[in-house]
């Protein structure tokens, strides 16, 4: 036992233990070195962390969420913390090391999510993924940055997007849909971003992106307009619906054209304005160019009830702008008082003011400013009958009280008012609606269907039917006049005075009273003169008669109006006047006193009283020349009547295949519907005067 | 411990000039290289038996780090991916109430295993030291060591039955994690070093303590 060489054993055990340790303690330094292998290959794999505020997590988890470039992983979410203050959550993400050399100042950070708006659905992947940040940078390595501030949307344009960045604005009437698509030709070649409100709140402003292969589509003179929505007309051509699909129906959208040809290339930066609709983007072309509106203040101390957003400023009835946007302004410095007074923006084109060389704002600034100083004033104005809506009005005033547009600093310019035309005028909409209320048009129309009632009466007058009868009666007048026998006498009997004459002047010449006799027999003669005339007359008369039967026999007999009743009666009246009638019998007294006379003195044989009977016949002659030069005027007034009755008979003979009942109500009516057009024209002309009542 | 009643000390083979086969038990002279019976090489005492041991062993806790760091399993439900560590997913299974099964998980991937390390260890340390313990104790401890060994896989069994039955596409499935390889290296490296212990090594310090007795 003890035999055992204990040195042997010590020796044998030394070698095998160096042996043995070089072989099985490989296998720990090999796992140690491939622990430390991989520890330090993931370590120097690692990239940097950035730092991503946003305004809210939204789904952001640490060791999960990632980040994206080009939909292609590129980092992970590590912590998520908030900034100082809670005012942000800030993700601190792990990028991938080949990557974050490009991740530099420039880059932007959004996250997707599932979202729905009309334009569709976007994020739909991250239903079930959870929500992912992506990010966006160009691909040259700029300036290094660790802190980005993040977005809750995309951006519109990307860095290193190369499409043609331009801006939109709306006219200040127009709206903006968020992200609305450009299309053209129903292709969609760009996009608008988010809407933003202008800096004066007129209008909206948005950027807009035009991709690259596209950019040559827009020119200086292209003009985008609104499709969205649709518009419905009705008009002589019938109902009419547009719209552009129905995308833009739901979504919004819009479009452009180049009506024209000649434009520049647009330039990255331009402004462009969004019209409300085809045709007024291509007027837009015509009347407007493209420079910047001059904007100014003018304040009204009065009521501008009516005044609206959009309506027209006018330069002696010529539009050269419109009102941007109203608002009230309180001034007490400036006005002396703390009313609250409304301040109305205008925008005055430039281009339509004709300037001499470039319109800009500053030259139409400066021309306004020297027309201000020689009496140039704003005003408001009626501009719309039915609205009671108000213009701006540019007009000049006689001696205005001292003005001066002046622009100071970054403040609107404000332009000094005038007196309104309306100032006294309550003219808001009710006003007008009651005024037209008061528009006695019931009257009007009560009193045509009375001139129709009344037409219908006179048709159906049995006077009015009576009428050729009193003709009749009247002609029969007349014929009776001039077979009456007085008249008939009045040529015996001056046959028989003359008789009695003869045998008195025989008597008077042996009576030696020729001189006397003389004058008697002048006197008779004249006496027999006018009567000859007054006979000569009688022709034209009968003539006039015949004419006067010969049209009241094609006459008409059904109808005839007043005029002719009163025509005749008045013709009636004037025959059977007594003065008329008892005219030949006092021709015929006339010449029986002269016979009787005659016959007196010739039987008489009194020379003493011859004298006196001489003078008596000269009185009785001269009576007699008085009786028969009236006679003239009555055939001449006859005549007269006679002559007008026949233009008046003829009148109505004129009428063609209408009724001359009918044609007389129309003319009333006519006259009726005459006093109502001319009452619109007068409106029409003066639209103030339903304003003003006057 | 005293083996009372036995006066006579403990005798090795080695202090009798013989050396056992390992495999077939036949007792040789102690110059004797090969076993004359089966042909296996015969080693009195492996010297480099301890040194194995704690390469082994530390490749095995080495292993065992990831492990634990690592998540297991990766199941992925309908909308989501749940990763979980061994501990993870036990204290998950007793938030739900399953006590039971988190127990068993625990007991399975953590105390059996640092219970092994630490046999193992207090094995290798006390063969030189050789205090405070009753050889038989260490021997017991030692064919329990390599008896719960090839059971030190339930994990890693569990975790490949789960992974082959739940693969509805789409809906649920279960891969295993990189801590289900590290685990099964730390529990290979684990019975590899318990099997290169060499027990006849007891036997020695209790002879040792004999003498020192």
């Amino acid at each position: 036992m003890t035999d055992t060489p204990p040195p042997v054993e010590i020796k044998s055990t030394k070698k095998s233990w160096m042996s043995g340790a070089s072989f099985i303690w490989i296998i720990p330094l090999l796992a140690l070195v491939v622990a430390f292998g991989v520890a330090w290959q993931s370590y120097a794999a690692r990239g940097p962390v950035i730092t991503v505020s946003f305004t809210d997590g939204s789904g952001i988890t640490a060791g999960e969420t990632k980040l994206k470039y080009r939909d292609i992983e590129v980092g992970t979410v590590e912590e998520v913390g908030f900034s100082s203050g809670l005012g942000l959550v800030e993700a601190h993400i792990r990028l991938e090391k080949d990557i974050a050399e490009y991740v530099d100042s420039s880059s932007v950070f959004w996250i997707v999510e599932p979202e729905v708006t009309a334009q569709g659905i976007t994020g739909l992947s991250t239903v079930l993924s959870g929500i992912y940040i992506e990010g966006s940078w160009d691909t040259e390595i700029g300036t290094a940055a660790t802190t980005f501030r993040g977005s809750d949307v995309p951006p519109l344009i990307r860095p290193g997007d190369t499409g043609l960045q331009i801006a939109f604005r709306t006219t200040a009437t127009g709206t903006l849909t968020d992200n609305a698509p450009i299309f053209f030709r129903g292709i969609q070649v760009g996009q608008m971003g988010r809407a933003q409100i202008g800096r004066s709140g007129a209008f909206a402003v948005t950027e807009g992106i035009i991709y690259e292969e596209h950019r040559n589509l827009i020119s200086s003179s292209t003009r985008f307009w609104d499709t969205s929505g649709f518009s419905f007309s009705f008009g002589p051509t019938g109902a009419e619906i547009d719209f552009s699909s129905l995308s833009t129906l739901i979504g919004g959208g819009v479009t452009f054209d180049t009506f024209v040809s000649g434009g520049e290339p647009a330039r990255d930066g331009q402004v462009f304005e969004i019209f409300d609709g085809k045709e007024s983007a291509r007027n837009s072309l015509f009347t407007r160019s493209e420079v910047d509106p001059l904007q100014l203040s003018v304040i009204f101390d009065e009521n501008v009830s009516g005044l609206t957003a959009g309506a027209p400023v006018e330069l002696s009835g010529f539009r050269i702008g419109s009102v941007d946007s109203l608002s009230g302004i309180v001034d007490s410095n400036q006005f002396g008082d703390s009313r609250v007074r409304l301040n109305v923006i205008i925008s005055v084109q430039p281009s339509r003011l004709g300037l001499p060389g470039e319109a800009s704002a500053e030259a139409a600034l400066t021309l306004l400013q020297d027309r201000v100083s020689n009496g140039l004033r704003a005003r408001l104005a009626s501009a719309s009958l039915l609205t009671g809506g108000l213009k701006v009005e540019l007009v000049e005033v006689e001696n205005p009280p001292a003005a001066r547009l002046e622009q100071t600093g970054t403040e609107l310019a404000i332009m000094p008012t005038t007196e309104s035309e309306v100032s006294d005028a309550t003219a808001t909409a009710e006003g007008v609606f009651t005024r037209i209320n008061n528009l006695p048009i019931e009257e009007l129309l009560n009193s045509a269907i009375n001139v129709l009632n009344s037409a219908e009466v006179l048709i159906s007058n049995g006077d009015l039917q009576r009428v050729p009868g009193d003709v009749s009666t009247l002609l029969s007048d007349l014929s009776s006049i001039v077979t009456s026998d007085d008249v008939k006498n009045i040529p015996v009997a001056l046959n028989s005075t003359l008789t009695r004459v003869e045998g008195l002047v025989a008597e008077l010449e042996r009576q030696r009273i020729a001189e006397v006799l003389g004058t008697t027999l002048t006197a008779a003669s004249e006496a027999a003169d006018a009567v000859t005339s007054s006979v000569a007359g009688v022709p034209e008369l009968v003539e006039d008669i015949q004419t006067v039967a010969a049209k009241a026999a094609t006459l008409e007999f059904d109808v005839l109006i007043q005029e002719l009743t009163s025509l005749t009666s008045s013709a009636e009246a004037l025959v059977s006047s007594p003065e008329t009638a008892q005219l030949p019998v006092a021709l015929s007294g006339a010449l029986d006193q002269l016979n009787a006379t005659l016959r007196e003195l010739r039987e008489g044989g009194a020379v003493q009283n011859v004298n006196q009977t001489l003078a008596s016949a000269r009185t009785a002659a001269d009576s007699i020349a008085v009786s028969a030069r009236d006679l003239p005027d009555v055939i001449t007034r006859l005549n007269a009547l006679f002559a007008q009755a026949g233009r008046t008979i003829d009148g109505y003979n004129q009428g063609d295949e209408l009724s001359r009942s009918a044609q007389a109500a129309l003319r009333d009516i006519q006259q009726a519907a005459g006093a109502l057009e001319k009452l619109a024209r007068t409106i029409e002309r003066n639209p103030n005067s339903l304003l003003l009542g006057r | 411990m005293e083996l009372s009643g036995t006066s006579e000390k403990t005798v090795t083979a080695r202090a009798a000039g013989l050396v056992a086969c390992t495999r077939c038990t036949r007792a040789w002279p102690i110059e004797t290289q090969v076993c004359g019976r089966c042909g296996a090489k015969l080693v009195s005492r492996d010297e480099n038996s301890l040194q194995r041991v704690w390469a082994l062993w530390i490749v095995g806790l080495m292993c065992y780090v990831p492990a634990n760091v690592y998540p297991m399993l990766r199941t992925q439900q309908l909308f989501q991916v749940d990763e979980s560590t061994i501990i993870g997913g036990a204290v998950d299974l007793a938030h739900y109430g399953a006590f039971g099964i988190a127990t068993i998980i625990l007991v399975a991937s953590v105390v059996i295993p640092l219970g092994k390390f630490w046999a193992i260890a207090f094995l290798a340390v006390s063969v030189r030291s050789g205090r405070g313990f009753a050889s038989h104790h260490r021997l017991l401890m030692y064919e329990v060591v390599e008896y719960i060994g090839r059971w030190s896989m339930i994990d890693i069994f569990v975790v490949a039955i789960l992974s082959a039955l739940v693969q509805l596409q789409g809906l649920a499935s279960i891969t295993p994690g990189p801590a289900a390889f590290f685990f099964a290296l730390s529990v290979i490296f684990t019975m590899l070093s318990a099997q290169a212990f060499d027990p006849r090594m007891i036997w020695d310090a209790q002879a040792d303590d004999d003498e020192a007795l």
